[in-house]
């Protein structure tokens, strides 16, 4: 079977044929015993599906959809706003720390050495994860179309 | 001559005016807000159904929908005007239905989605047949589950959404003949599946 007599099965089964598509096709379903098995077969699913649809959800529930999305919205810059305050007062508490720290004559050693290594690896760590998730972002959001 | 009025309104009845009110606008801006809620009424049954066709679970399909919608109000700037709208907005529940079912494959979903009977209703009153639907019905939901994305979401959108070539073709950015041909294959591989699952 021709790969034009396969997407004419398609546009039948649906309806979706122009007049001439629709002669087209019934003058080779008349020769092809193989077009009529597949559009028995096609006809019968068609008719399973046409007696079924998809539960819906409470009105109730679609009422409130607005409201719970807005709230999550809302959630969102709440989120942005906290995460930019933690890192304006975890950077001035570092300065604060690292300024004692190297200012201070007393200060261990260890302290000197051990307290930046700990801070220059969380940063690193941080644009790490941030990193990955921005080029996990961009490829959910374009490459990863599959059509 | 058209008034501000009139030219506010326009631009509220369509979708990708909207979603530009949305990226333009300042977000806790009330024109964006309301341009937003319009976006959501009118799309918001549809994102859950496409969802639930792809997912076979109502309350991941609830979450997906709203998640797409979330998507839509961080992106909004960067939808492009001259697009439509409808198939931007299809791509990012296909993408959010997708990574789902990844993460889902893990826990073997298909145990989880499959046994999840009320998300495909039959509907006939009489008994009888209401029992056989029923049972087609499940071989239905567990040949859908075990078709590729692909050949799921043109099945859904054909056979469940009642959407016609031409919006198919929108939706998915395919030639219509490309329509027919994949509606062509996935309703076979669909149509053996069943057959496999009532052996």
């Amino acid at each position: 079977m021709s790969e034009n007599y396969r997407e004419l099965l398609a546009g039948y089964v649906d309806g979706e044929l122009t007049d001439a598509e629709k002669l087209e096709f019934e003058r080779e379903l008349s020769h092809s015993a193989e077009l009529r098995t597949e559009l028995e077969e096609f006809m019968k699913l068609k008719e399973v599906t046409n007696g079924m649809r998809y539960a819906d959800i409470p009105d109730q529930i679609w009422e409130s959809y607005w409201e719970s999305l807005y709230k999550k919205t809302e959630r969102g810059v709440g989120w942005i706003f906290f995460s930019v305050g933690a890192i304006i007062v975890a950077c001035f508490g570092l300065y604060n720390i690292f300024y004692k720290l190297f200012t201070d004559p007393d200060a261990p050693l260890w302290l000197q050495i051990g307290l930046p290594l700990l801070s220059v690896g969380g940063v690193i760590l941080l644009v790490s994860y941030a990193r990955e998730r921005l080029f996990a972002r961009k490829r959910e959001r374009y490459t990863e179309v599959e059509r | 001559m058209t008034s501000d009025k009139d030219r506010e309104e326009e631009s509220m009845t369509n979708d990708s005016a909207l979603v530009m009110s949305i990226g333009t606008g300042d977000k806790k801006n009330k024109k964006a807000q309301k341009a937003f809620e319009k976006l959501v009424e009118r799309h918001k049954k549809t994102a859950y159904r496409v969802a639930l066709g792809m997912v076979g679970n109502k309350d991941d399909a609830f979450d997906i929908s709203q998640e797409a919608f979330l998507r839509v109000y961080k992106s909004a700037n960067t939808f492009d005007k001259s697009q439509p709208f409808l198939p931007w907005f299809y791509t990012i529940i296909a993408n959010l239905c997708r990574t789902w079912l990844r993460r889902r494959t893990t826990h073997d979903y298909r145990m989880v989605d499959v046994d999840d009977a009320s998300y495909l209703l039959v509907s006939d009153d009489n008994p009888e047949e209401a029992m056989i639907k029923k049972q087609q019905a499940a071989g239905l939901r567990e040949a859908l589950m075990e078709l590729s994305f692909a050949d799921r979401e043109i099945v859904v959108l054909q056979h469940f959404r009642n959407l016609s070539y031409d919006e198919i073709a929108t939706m998915l950015d395919i030639p219509r003949g490309t329509v027919m041909s994949r509606l062509y294959y996935a309703r076979k591989r669909l149509a053996k599946l069943m057959r496999q699952n009532d052996e």
